[in-house]
């Protein structure tokens, strides 16, 4: 068994994992702190502002590849979509539309749209999203990156499901709603977000990879995630009736199967799987009894 | 705005459109030509049913009808907000629905949404933000947030955001805030079928809204990032 030190992508900071996702100082920043786009919002609010608005964009190669990169600073505010944050995102990838790099990679780590430029950020999501089907009409693939410590959520979270592929962390989570809102909006007895067992079941990589949402499930472990973005790398497949057909069907067979269950163990015994051990199994160990399954 | 004296204004030409407890679906004329009405109703929340309904419809459209306009009529409470419709990735659901759309403006349906009752966060961005054309009529409000909830996130007081909101269009609800910052292409205030056809008429499928904020006023800074990253 070969043994190599674990280099967490949960604890990293944006920078700190395109350093180590991408080849040895490869990557150019495309307005770098140095430029000092600042939020023109926060300071309304009193609220601190960071001189890359918790987004780090730019080029860079994988493996040799060229390949365009954002990264949500999940340290800054959330990693929440501000005007700025959201524009240089669709800037990358109306970029990346014009000059068909092989892929762009979204690290997401984010709790969804900024709270003090909700409007900003809310249309600011829908205009990644936009930015996201142009890059795709060029043939250029999005790979979405989810292990971020605030997961990935609200407008994050659609934008992320837009993307081609996802390579997740069990600790990367993912859904519209967190679980601190609807709480918050729908009672503790709705959804415990202190139950973090519960959080992770529900909203974690492994539900989403059971689920065929995420393409790629990895341990916290950036190299991880560099081998998996690598392997996934192939033209955006044009949407067609028959593709948008199948994906409907396939999502109307999971309403069927699993609507009445209420935890995610109910789902994956109904699955064929041992339920209560897949929160310990590796991504590894989960990937193969996953495959020997029948859907 | 009530949905069946709107349906009447729209389209006056003729109708027929089937409303149910939340879904609202059919054609209608329009300028001596037929279009495709689909939408929403009840202040309905858009969860992981709706979505695929929803899309169903988009792709019957595209399959029957080549090129027929969609008029998307904009009405929800948000997103459905549940612990077992996230269990089966909700956020999957809402992008599916979103493909759909686009799909129908590769296939050249124009998109046209217009919000006549609530559009509330992730319900608006499943379905009106995607359109190609958003606008609002009397009634309408749009919001992400409510300032209470905003508060309590943000532990910032009440009162203070009350008062920010008075003349700060970027984070406070309504549609005049979301005009302003380039979200809504136009609001009608009247003769909502000849503006309906008079947009038809003039719509593509550029995305835009960024421009539109920056010529506004409110959303200055978004236009000129994604300039100078096309450019760096």
């Amino acid at each position: 068994m070969k043994l190599s030190r674990r280099i967490s992508y949960l604890e990293a900071s944006a920078r700190q994992r395109i350093a180590a996702l991408l080849d040895p100082d490869s990557f150019r920043e495309i307005l770098p702190p140095t430029l000092q786009r600042i939020s023109p919002h926060l300071g309304m609010f009193d609220a601190p502002v960071a001189f890359d608005d918790g987004a780090v964009i730019g080029e860079g190669l994988l493996c040799g590849k060229p390949v365009f990169l954002f990264a949500q600073e999940g340290k800054f505010r959330g990693g929440s979509l501000g005007e700025v944050h959201a524009a240089k995102i669709t800037g990358l990838l109306l970029r990346a539309a014009e000059r068909k790099p092989a892929a762009v990679l979204g690290l997401f780590d984010s709790g969804g749209v900024r709270l003090e430029e909700a409007n900003a950020g809310e249309i600011g999501s829908t205009e990644i999203m936009r930015a996201i089907f142009a890059a795709q009409r060029a043939g250029v693939p999005v790979i979405g990156l989810i292990g971020g410590s605030c997961g990935c959520f609200g407008g994050s979270s659609i934008i992320s499901s837009c993307c081609d592929a996802l390579i997740a962390s069990e600790e990367g989570r993912l859904s519209v709603s967190g679980p601190e809102v609807i709480e918050t909006i729908m009672g503790v007895e709705a959804f415990d977000s202190r139950d973090r067992s519960l959080v992770w079941r529900t909203t974690g990589g492994k539900n989403r990879f059971l689920f065929g949402k995420v393409s790629k499930l990895v341990d916290d472990h950036i190299p991880a995630f560099r081998e998996a973005a690598t392997a996934l790398i192939a033209p955006s497949i044009p949407l067609t009736a028959e593709l948008l057909q199948a994906e409907r069907q396939h999502l109307s067979k999971r309403i069927e199967q699993f609507s009445e269950c209420t935890d995610a163990r109910q789902i994956w015994a109904k699955m064929g799987l041992d339920a209560n051990r897949v929160p310990e199994m590796s991504a590894e160990e989960l990937s193969t009894a996953a495959s020997s399954l029948v859907h | 705005m009530e949905l069946l004296p709107l349906l009447d204004q729209l389209f006056p030409e003729g109708h027929q459109v089937s409303v149910t407890d939340w879904l609202v679906s059919g054609e209608a004329v329009l300028g001596g030509a037929p279009v495709a009405v689909l939408g929403t109703t009840n202040h309905v929340f858009i969860g992981i049913r709706e979505a695929v309904t929803l899309s169903g419809k988009l792709l019957e459209t595209v399959a029957q009808h080549p090129k027929r306009p969609i008029i998307m009529l904009v009405d929800n409470n948000g997103q459905r907000m549940a612990l077992d419709e996230e269990l089966l990735v909700l956020p999957e659901y809402i992008a599916h629905l979103l493909r759909a759309q686009q799909f129908a403006r590769l296939q050249g349906h124009p998109l046209i949404a217009i919000v006549y009752g609530n559009s509330i966060a992730g319900g608006f961005i499943a379905f009106g933000m995607g359109a190609d054309r958003i606008v609002s009529l009397p009634g309408a409000e749009t919001s992400v947030m409510k300032l209470e909830a905003i508060s309590r996130v943000t532990k910032m007081p009440l009162e203070k955001l009350q008062a920010l909101a008075e003349k700060v269009s970027v984070f406070a609800p309504g549609c005049k805030n979301f005009f302003k910052m380039g979200g809504l292409h136009d609001i009608w205030t009247e003769d909502f079928s000849g503006q309906l056809q008079r947009l038809l008429q003039s719509t593509d499928t550029r995305d835009i809204r960024a421009a539109l904020g920056r010529e506004r006023g409110g959303r200055e800074a978004a236009s000129a990032v994604i300039d100078d990253v096309l450019h760096a």
